[in-house]
């Protein structure tokens, strides 16, 4: 039955968006082609680059880039991977591949509807997510953004599929993580988070168990960039600005646009101060100054780190409630306790305080060395860092995946309401130019 | 008023049904039959005993017998706290805003006028409250000021309705309100959709907090309980805007002193804003010594307002004089000499201070960053020394 009702929802959004609205431009389907090879040749297990060549590796230069002629025609919408407020992720894979070897290969698509970004006012998020995911695409712990489209109604992210799941799952399921579990986890955030910051100036700002998918080999992908923001004050900032001055181009010497000059150049100088106001986030993970409108950095992935690694370790929060209200005044005030069972390491309720510290000049992650010194954590003693940049060992849960495309690790979720806003002509003409970059 | 209609966690039009307030059965499935029906006594295995693997070795559900973790049923089991739950947990998000400084826009708080009464009283009703109370002076003048009365004649006007979009936050200047909540998370029609009456609020109390931070659907009905009632309303815009404006043109002016300090010239852009983001504002009044001549050196301070001068013992008059953007007992961060002078208020100032300690957890050694460059003390630049 609820197979039936997918096929059904799928194929309704397929017919929705077979209209083409009047005046776009016929698509050559030679580009489509061409770029269909290129999503089909996509495959998430290469080696691992080292962070600085990363941004310099001409095949995560090709990724993140804006497709010409791709639309969700060109999917199959297998099912749904999760949903968020104003957009749902399906697994699909290519309707007419153009390998018959490329007929197994899935994706994870993310649908955003135009009209729900728009009343949600999360049109800057949603341009800041797609500008910060083209940037990091190839690092090993990051969810990486193949190309973008879009159509009358939607935005289009094409991202690869990551099978293993939500972290989160596995912790309700589990109840709570041990120690190593955590710590090989809370490691390889680490390495993002000091990949985020310090290389690319960029604060994730919604680090939560629901936020980290598992591989199949068990590794964290981080996903979800929506409250991701570039603050300046990074290395990359300039490099960045060259990366985009060239058009984006894929195998084959197809063009891919890249992100319109003018338009970065506005970004940068609007984004070149080291803190930013827009509240945003997940109660339970929200840093103090983020609450009281402080203005906020990087510091405040870090808070939400303590947070995890004590949800890892507990099975919940340290700060919750049925109400917001007083969860937010829990963190402004009361300090982290711990509760007698389960008993908790000296080392790890060490690094949490130091993560929870509402003062941002005493925090660790702020303070001075930055992720070295988180790194040099008693808590992560005997960790190889180069073993966890390098994925040299196993993951602590090895997702159960049966077959290529598998989705047994995620949950069934309800089909979309009907009824939903429309992106009408009066919408349209206010907002569309915000969505060129998709 | 712009309506962000972002939801919340208690959304009501939260299509997936999270409340985070104890629910059980959430799991984020909503309601829907799983594709993996697993005995229910199976969905909560082993890990409370939780050393199922070595350092990063071992498996945990590796060969698929456990099932994929999709098929758990949330239950907050013994060893948990009781009413917390399980569910995924909703992002919320407030409206983008720019500071004005950097968009010029030429905005300014709205003002309305108070008796000085009327302010004590208000400024009374919020001093507890944790969006409130690390607000500086004139933030929490723009604030008070900003807030619009707002006249409720008659009894029985629902101020703000259970499962709308909140925008204003309000404190009773005069009468009371009754606050219902029905269980279902909405105003419900009927005679006894209101729900269960659970508080009354009286003049000094407040009500709509979570309006002020981000767009969530109220969680209760607030009702006017007799005739002739006033509030004070203030919306979440002009309350994040206040804050965020004078944090905004507080950081850049910090950061501009930073770099007229020769002491900190080889600072990087990063640290400088580190620093930035460090200092304490300190005032005080016409007359204070701020340093003392012959004291341990702990902290350099920048002159934010107002004016200050130096004098060392045995010279009756000032040695320097300070002015708005001037800085002073800098050496401190570089050794533990005593101050060379004290520096004494002329007027009322404003200083934004961080101690060597603080200054050193941020950014390291102040001799390291002192060597990036020689620091030269020329006879124009040199401070006098405190």
């Amino acid at each position: 039955m609820l197979g039936g009702d997918i096929k059904k929802m799928a194929a309704t959004l397929l017919h929705h968006h077979r209209s083409t609205p009047a005046g776009t431009p016929a698509v050559d389907p030679d580009v489509v082609e061409q770029e269909k090879k290129f999503v089909a040749a996509f495959s998430d297990q290469t080696h691992v680059l080292p962070p600085d060549e990363i941004q310099q590796d001409p095949r995560n230069k090709e990724l993140g880039g804006k497709s010409r002629g791709l639309s969700v025609r060109d999917f199959e919408l297998v099912r749904t991977l999760g949903t968020g407020t104003f957009a749902r992720v399906w697994l699909v894979r290519l309707a007419s591949p153009p390998e018959e070897e490329d007929r197994d290969k899935v994706f994870a698509l993310k649908v955003l509807r135009k009209a729900e970004i728009i009343k949600l006012k999360q049109v800057d998020h949603v341009n800041q997510e797609r500008q910060v995911l083209a940037d990091v695409a190839g690092h090993p712990f990051i969810t990486t953004l193949i190309t973008t489209f879009s159509d009358h109604d939607s935005l289009y992210m094409l991202l690869d599929y990551c099978p293993g799941g939500e972290v989160f799952s596995y912790l309700r399921r589990a109840k709570r993580f041990d120690e190593n579990t955590a710590r090989f986890y809370a490691a390889e955030i680490v390495l993002v988070l000091e990949f985020l910051h310090e290389r690319e100036g960029v604060a994730y700002r919604d680090l939560k168990p629901e936020n980290l998918l598992l591989d199949a080999e068990g590794h964290i992908k981080l996903v979800d960039f929506g409250f991701a923001k570039r603050l300046g004050n990074s290395k990359a900032t300039f490099s960045l600005l060259r990366k985009f001055r060239r058009p984006k181009s894929v195998r084959g010497g197809l063009s891919v646009f890249g992100i319109d000059d003018a338009a970065l150049i506005d970004h940068d100088i609007d984004h070149d101060k080291g803190e930013t106001y827009t509240l945003c986030g997940t109660p339970e993970y929200l840093a103090p100054e983020v609450i009281q409108s402080k203005g906020h950095t990087t510091a405040v992935d870090w808070w939400a780190l303590g947070i995890l690694i004590y949800e890892f370790l507990t099975g919940y929060p340290p700060f919750w409630s049925a109400s917001p209200i007083e969860i937010y005044k829990q963190i402004v005030s009361k300090p982290v306790s711990f509760p007698s069972e389960p008993a908790i390491s000296p080392e790890a309720k060490d690094i949490i305080r130091q993560f929870c510290t509402v003062d941002r000049s005493r925090r660790l992650g702020n303070i001075s060395g930055r992720a070295q010194r988180v790194k040099e954590h008693p808590f992560f003693r005997g960790i190889q860092w180069d073993d966890v940049y390098y994925r040299r060992c196993r993951g602590p849960i090895i997702p159960p995946i049966r077959f290529k495309g598998d989705a047994q690790c995620f949950d069934i979720y309800p089909d979309e309401k009907l009824g939903r806003d429309l992106y009408t002509d009066d919408l349209r003409a206010k907002w569309e130019d915000k969505f060129k970059d998709f | 008023m712009p309506g962000n209609t972002f939801p919340g966690r208690l959304g009501t039009n939260n299509p997936f049904g999270i409340t985070g307030s104890g629910e059980n059965e959430q799991g984020g499935a909503g309601g829907i039959s799983r594709v993996v029906e697993e005995d229910e006594n199976d969905t909560i295995a082993s890990p409370t005993t939780p050393n199922f693997n070595g350092a990063f070795g071992g498996t945990f559900g590796g060969d698929g017998t456990e099932g994929p973790p999709s098929s758990y049923k949330g239950t907050s089991g013994e060893g948990f706290p009781a009413h917390y739950g399980m569910g995924r947990r909703t992002s919320v998000s407030a409206e983008s805003l720019n500071p004005t400084a950097s968009s010029n826009d030429s905005w300014t708080p709205p003002f309305h006028p108070k008796t000085p009464d009327q302010v004590a009283r208000l400024k009374k009703s919020i001093s507890g409250n944790f969006l409130f109370s690390h607000l500086d002076d004139e933030q929490s003048s723009q604030v008070l000021g900003a807030m619009v009365e707002k006249p409720i004649p008659a009894k029985g006007i629902k101020v703000i309705t259970q499962g709308d979009q909140g925008d204003f936050f309000y404190v009773v200047e005069k009468g009371s309100f009754d606050v219902y909540v029905n269980s279902s998370g909405t105003l419900q029609p009927g005679a006894s959709g209101l729900g269960d009456k659970v508080a009354t609020i009286e003049p000094g109390g407040s009500f709509g907090e979570l309006a002020l931070m981000y767009n969530s659907p109220r969680a209760a009905t607030v009702v006017s309980a007799e005739p002739g009632c006033t509030l004070w309303a203030l919306d979440r815009i002009t309350f994040r805007r206040i804050l965020m404006d004078s944090t905004f043109q507080r950081r850049r002016l910090y950061e501009s002193f930073l770099e007229e300090v020769p002491l900190l010239s080889t600072l990087t852009r990063y640290e400088r804003s580190k620093i930035a983001d460090a200092l304490e504002m300190q005032k005080y009044p016409a007359g204070t010594t701020i340093i003392k001549e012959g004291d341990a050196g702990e902290a350099f301070y920048l002159l934010e307002s107002g004016e200050a001068e130096a004098y060392k013992a045995g010279t009756e008059h000032p040695v320097k004089h300070y002015t708005k953007g001037d800085y002073f007992g800098e050496l401190a961060l570089l050794n533990d000499a005593p101050r060379a002078a004290s520096v004494i208020s002329k007027t009322e100032v404003k200083v934004a201070t961080l101690g060597k300690d603080g200054f050193q957890r941020l950014l390291g050694p102040v001799e390291s960053i002192m060597r990036r460059t020689k620091y030269e003390t020329s006879p124009e630049t040199a401070p006098i020394g405190p």
